[in-house]
């Protein structure tokens, strides 16, 4: 790490070119402070998304993504059926850039500092941005904004607070300058995903207060985003405007946007699609998607999702305390199987505890050769049946309760799971199938000895994830799972800011977990998008997940 | 007739009020969390206690039952329903929005099912163990068996990959454009019609055989009364009471077919909206829903006696 504070703003030689010619005005006598102060001013640097001269304007975007969200607020949301329809009408301090996904870059922010010891971060934020109710931004309201995700009042769970669990103040520094200073330091990457997640979207102050901090049953709170409400019909649609005031001038393109409302993965959708009656879909189901890919002037695109598909193994029950017996599970799954199983239904890949696609796992290839995840199964069937006969359960267990959430994926998984245990290692488990509801009810009052779900995180970040799949007490980690040697490695990972010496961390986690699972995974989600070549300045096929690149400002329909 | 009225009335009355405690309790006691819907996975696992009791609280799901029930009746009262859990729309918008698609097709469906039904009954009665009578049978057989959420799902898939046709994505009611709002309705409609057109087709057969051979209907025919006049004339009105019972219970089906027969056609009627609430747990929407279902059943069953009196002047209410 530098000494030097490290800033971020991309056009990093306009602000010294800038700078230069401020330093060279200063000089000149005959100019006074006024003038300085002016091109102090101009040194705000426009969004790195500039308007393409030779985008198409206007025009009617139908879109489709998931079912209704439960309420609006989408800081307490964890679900895209916020995201999708209401994040084109907010903006965030960070943003990842649409063209790849990936890249962090400013957005209500034009400029941030990270002082060296890493402990504070300073956003200069955008003057002249307005609310759609024509209130002015200003630091206040980021600051109401995070205080909130920081630290929310009782009755509102925010699933992204404890991204922010070291930021142990919030201080405006000016009307359009705010810090965060933090108890300790984090790494980099993480600090700035965190802010750039499409979830920490910017409220109004008043509208906080006005509701108590509540937003679950307010529909049209004012954000400050390209577009703007204009209705909605519940579980139908949500219409929203061209924002003519945006402050990234000549940005949104689009003069409309409808969002549809569609069960993802659902007949529903593909046909909505299909028919042409929608021009991009979003949660495409595989059969549908195929299609797609197989209609001309449609594109059809596949990308990684923030979710593990796993089933969990109480720790409570005393074969499953044993980390043989566990681990014999584990290896005992044929993922490649597991992952066709599903093919018709959702767009699957193999991994193991680690996003399999993030920098800091075992690259895929490595991965494949390991036991548990190659595609012959001798060896790693061996190898569970020598480590159950270890444990004493040589014989097999019998009547294990495996709960099984209510869903397609779930269920079609659960049986081939139940066969793969009793052909490889001769445990014998009933499946019980549940409603959502009751799954979680279930998990969390450890009502079963194995049961099957997803979960998702906000970055790909093992920070993030480790401490809420895998931590004593994480609010996920249903098997209750305690590895004291993993958590102190967890801790170590959350304060090391060197990557390299991370990574290698990383991976001595990723061997722990793969000697005593806290959960087996069975594989991870990808996404399905499809859309019509009329929709422009989208590229979705390298973004990771689909909560972050949300916004729709620089798509335009040729 | 008054008396009968307001007697009918008064157990009318009385089998919602059993209903609703019925749904109330039930919606209670069924494991399952509404939270998780409310807060998302992420959220609900991170909740804490104070968490949960304060938003228990807000939904007033914290009040004792008696209390939870009486808030309930007084929504009803005021004619608002309450309002959904989630998004706070109330019930009461969500009936006037959605209703009248379902309206439509339960209409459209009754309709379809008399169109097919009765001429395919007296065919089959008039010509009886005939080639027709067979093929009018199996047919009605065939459609009696078929689920008509699967139909459905055949006649969306045929539509859609052979002409590339998907029927209007959101609501489209009959006064903003009647043809759009023809395309919604119509595939559910005939799907649900078809089903119960076959219970009628075989409930009018049975119904016309029977009757056609009453002594009456030999005497029309000795005086030389033309054949179809003598049918339709004279034996079909007789032949009609149990029908007409037949397709007030039939209401019941489509009632409760149009639940999975508006998801297969993805039809944003009521019939989505409760399986959507089921799913959710959003109980507020699912016990008005399960009550404005049963309210209807009661007023048509209601209305079939009624007609009994109308169609054959020898039933007198008292």
């Amino acid at each position: 790490m530098s000494d030097q504070p490290v800033s971020g703003n991309r056009p990093d030689t306009l602000s010294r070119r800038t700078f230069l010619r401020a330093a060279g005005v200063a000089g000149g006598a005959a100019l006074g402070p006024a003038v300085l102060r002016r091109k102090a001013e101009a040194q705000e640097t426009p969004s790195p998304i500039r308007p393409d001269p030779s985008a198409k304007r206007g025009g009617t975007l139908r879109y489709a993504v998931h079912n209704a969200p439960a309420h609006f607020d989408v800081h307490q949301s964890g679900t895209v059926a916020n995201i999708g329809p209401q994040s084109p009408m907010y903006d965030t301090l960070l943003r990842r850039d649409p063209k790849d996904g990936q890249t962090i870059i400013p957005d209500l922010a034009w400029k941030y500092e990270i002082s060296p010891d890493g402990k504070k971060y300073t956003f200069h934020l955008r003057k002249g941005v307005k609310f759609h109710d024509g209130a002015d931004f200003t630091a206040e309201d980021v600051k109401a904004t995070y205080d909130r995700i920081v630290r929310p009042p009782k009755g509102v769970v925010i699933p992204r607070t404890p991204l922010f669990a070291t930021v142990s103040e919030i201080v405006v520094v000016d009307p359009h300058k705010i810090e965060f200073r933090m108890s300790e330091a984090r790494p980099k990457a993480f600090m700035l995903g965190s802010f750039a997640s499409g979830w920490n979207i910017i409220v109004r102050k008043k509208t906080l207060e006005e509701n108590q901090g509540n937003l679950r049953q307010v529909m049209n709170y004012p954000g400050t985003g390209p577009f703007k409400h204009v209705s909605r019909q519940d579980k139908e649609v949500w219409i929203m405007d061209r924002n003519p005031n945006y402050w990234n001038k000549g940005l949104p393109y689009i003069d409309k946007l409808e969002v549809y409302h569609m069960f993802p993965f659902s007949p529903e959708l593909g046909s909505a699609f299909i028919s042409g009656k929608v021009d991009y879909a979003r949660l495409l189901d595989p059969v549908s998607w195929r299609k797609a890919k197989e209609m001309p002037g449609v594109t059809a695109a596949a990308f990684n999702q923030s979710v593990i598909q796993a089933f969990w193994t109480n720790m409570k029950k005393k074969p499953l305390a044993d980390p043989r017996v566990r681990r014999a599970i584990h290896l005992a799954m044929d993922r490649h199987t597991l992952v066709e199983v599903v093919k018709d239904t959702a767009p699957m890949q193999i991994g193991g505890f680690v996003y399999p696609f993030h920098p800091m796992s075992t690259p895929k290839a490595e991965l494949e050769k390991r036991l548990g995840y190659q595609k012959d199964m001798k060896p790693a069937v061996q190898e569970a049946r020598r480590l159950m006969q270890e444990a004493g359960y040589g014989q097999g267990i019998k009547g294990l309760d495996f709960v099984v959430r209510d869903i397609q994926t779930f269920k079609l998984w659960a049986v081939a799971i139940q066969a793969m245990l009793k052909e490889h290692i001769n445990i014998e488990c009933n499946l019980r199938t549940v409603q959502t509801s009751v799954w979680f009810d279930e998990a969390a009052a450890g009502n079963f000895d194995l049961a099957i779900s997803a979960i998702v995180s906000t970055l790909m970040d093992p920070s993030d994830y480790f401490s809420a799949w895998y931590g004593q007490n994480g609010p996920q980690n249903y098997s209750v799972w305690t590895n004291e040697q993993f958590h102190s490695l967890t801790r170590q990972i959350d304060r090391e800011l060197n990557d390299t010496k991370r990574k290698a961390l990383v991976r001595k986690a990723e061997d722990i977990l793969e000697q005593d699972p806290p959960l087996i995974p069975v594989a991870y989600e990808q996404i399905y998008d499809a859309y019509y070549n009329k929709v422009r300045g989208q590229n979705p096929s390298t973004y990771f997940g689909i909560y972050d690149v949300v916004r729709w400002d620089q798509v335009w329909l040729a | 007739m008054r008396k009968y009225l307001a007697r009918r009335a008064l157990f009318a009355l009385g089998t919602l009020i059993g209903v609703s405690l019925i749904i109330f309790v039930v919606l209670r006691i069924l494991p399952g969390d509404p939270l998780v819907a409310i807060l998302g996975v992420e959220g609900h696992a991170r909740m804490t206690k104070e968490d949960r009791v304060r938003i228990m609280h807000d939904l007033g799901l914290s009040d004792p039952l008696p209390v939870q029930y009486v808030h309930w009746l007084r929504d009803i009262a005021t004619g608002k329903l309450g309002k959904s859990f989630f998004r706070g729309d109330t019930v009461a918008d969500l009936i006037l929005h959605r209703g009248p698609i379902s309206a439509e097709i339960g209409i459209l469906a009754l309709i379809v099912s008399w169109l097919v039904g009765l001429p395919v009954g007296i065919v089959s009665a008039v010509k009886p163990n005939s080639s027709l009578d067979n093929i009018a049978r199996s047919l009605a057989i065939l459609f009696i068996a078929i689920p008509g959420f699967w139909l459905g799902m055949l006649i969306v898939l045929a539509l859609l990959f052979w002409f590339g046709y998907k029927s209007p994505l959101i609501i489209v009611h009959v006064w903003q454009s009647p043809w759009q709002n023809l395309q919604i309705v119509i595939g559910p409609a005939i799907v649900l019609g078809l089903a119960q057109g076959a219970y009628i087709a075989r409930m009018a057969r049975s119904c016309l055989l029977e009757v056609i051979r009453e002594d009456y209907v030999r005497t029309a025919r000795a005086k030389g009364v033309v054949e179809r006049r003598v049918v339709l004339g004279h034996a079909l009105p007789n032949a009609l009471l149990p029908v007409i019972t037949i397709s007030g219970v039939l209401l019941g089906f489509v009632l409760g077919g149009s639940v999975a027969v508006e998801q297969a056609f993805g039809v944003p009627g009521l019939g989505r909206a409760l399986v959507t609430a089921v799913i959710e747990r959003d109980i507020i929407v699912v016990q008005n829903l399960v009550l404005l279902y049963a309210a209807i059943f009661v007023v048509v069953n209601l209305l079939v006696d009624l007609s009994y009196a109308w169609l054959d002047p020898r039933i007198h209410y008292a």
